[in-house]
């Protein structure tokens, strides 16, 4: 099962205060950890967003809203992707990350193809499959 | 430069209700035009938040809190991970999302993703080693999951 670990936004991330030297190594060690159990499959951090932007669309028109964004509650800093046997066990890792104060996290599970029913034809699965392996070329080589 | 684009929740990702099959042909037609500029680099749907749970840490100390959560305009159905060469770039890519989506009413949100680059001092060239082993080693688990 694949969940994906979102980061929520706080006042400190939307104002890029950078993370300290003993923070970065603690999450390295957990990161260190979760790959070599064969949990962690990716992670990122993003950036304000002051440097992001939205679109919306509405019918036939599309507007795009520069950031910043003021609702923190809704943006998010950073996420991880966890390969897992149950919603359990990405609790038990979630509950060891190296936050202290005031951070929350929110584990959500991903669609895999067995999730969809007929809507997913045989024929848009196997495009799926193809298209994902291109996505997999794609990552390796950036 | 990458960027995670958002496609952000609403009532009916809330719900599970799922896509049609024209949205499915629709979005994997998006996505492959995006792979074949070389711009996707992953791409996934989460499920609803009834199925998720949060997890708050208070001076050390977790506490799981299991969902739904109700604030659908803090929550995430899906996202993608592209890779291009300008913020501009990536808005058009977005600006061409499956316009059936959500009904023709959709949010999506642009955030860049912070790169090695982007920091200083405080990421040592040790800790930039280490990144970079643990993405690789990482990158090969994603290829061949358990």
């Amino acid at each position: 099962m694949r969940f994906m670990v979102i980061v929520k936004a706080n006042k400190d991330s939307e104002a890029g205060v950078m993370p300290t030297e003993k923070m970065l190594t603690e999450m390295g060690k957990y990161n260190e950890e979760l790959v070599k159990a064969g949990v962690m499959l990716a992670g990122e951090g993003l950036q304000p967003s002051s440097k992001g932007a939205r679109v919306r669309f509405d019918g036939k028109t599309r507007t795009v809203t520069d950031g910043p964004f003021s609702e923190t509650k809704e943006l998010i800093a950073g996420f991880w992707l966890w390969q897992v046997r149950s919603r359990d066990e990405a609790l038990e890792w979630l509950k060891r990350a190296p936050f202290t104060d005031g951070e929350e996290l929110e584990l959500r599970q991903v669609f895999e193809m067995e999730d969809f029913g007929a809507e997913f034809t045989p024929e848009l699965r196997e495009q799926e499959k193809r298209v994902m392996a291109e996505a997999e070329k794609n990552r390796s080589k950036s | 430069m990458k960027f995670m684009v958002i496609r952000k929740a609403d009532k009916d990702t809330e719900a599970g209700v799922m896509p049609t099959e024209q949205l499915v042909t629709d979005m994997l037609k998006y996505n492959e035009e995006m792979i074949k500029a070389g711009v996707m680099l992953d791409g996934m749907g989460l499920q609803p938040s009834i199925k998720g749970a949060r997890v708050r840490f208070d001076n050390g100390k977790p506490t799981v809190i299991d969902g739904p959560f109700a604030e659908t305009k803090e929550l995430v159905a899906g996202f993608s991970l592209i890779q291009v060469k300008s913020r501009e770039e990536a808005i058009e890519w977005v600006k061409r999302w499956p316009k059936i989506d959500g009904g023709g009413n959709v949010e999506i949100e642009i955030r860049q993703v912070y790169e090695a680059e982007d920091f200083g001092a405080e990421f040592t060239p040790e800790m930039r080693k280490h990144e970079a082993w643990l993405r690789d080693a990482a990158e090969k688990r994603s290829a061949t999951p358990r």
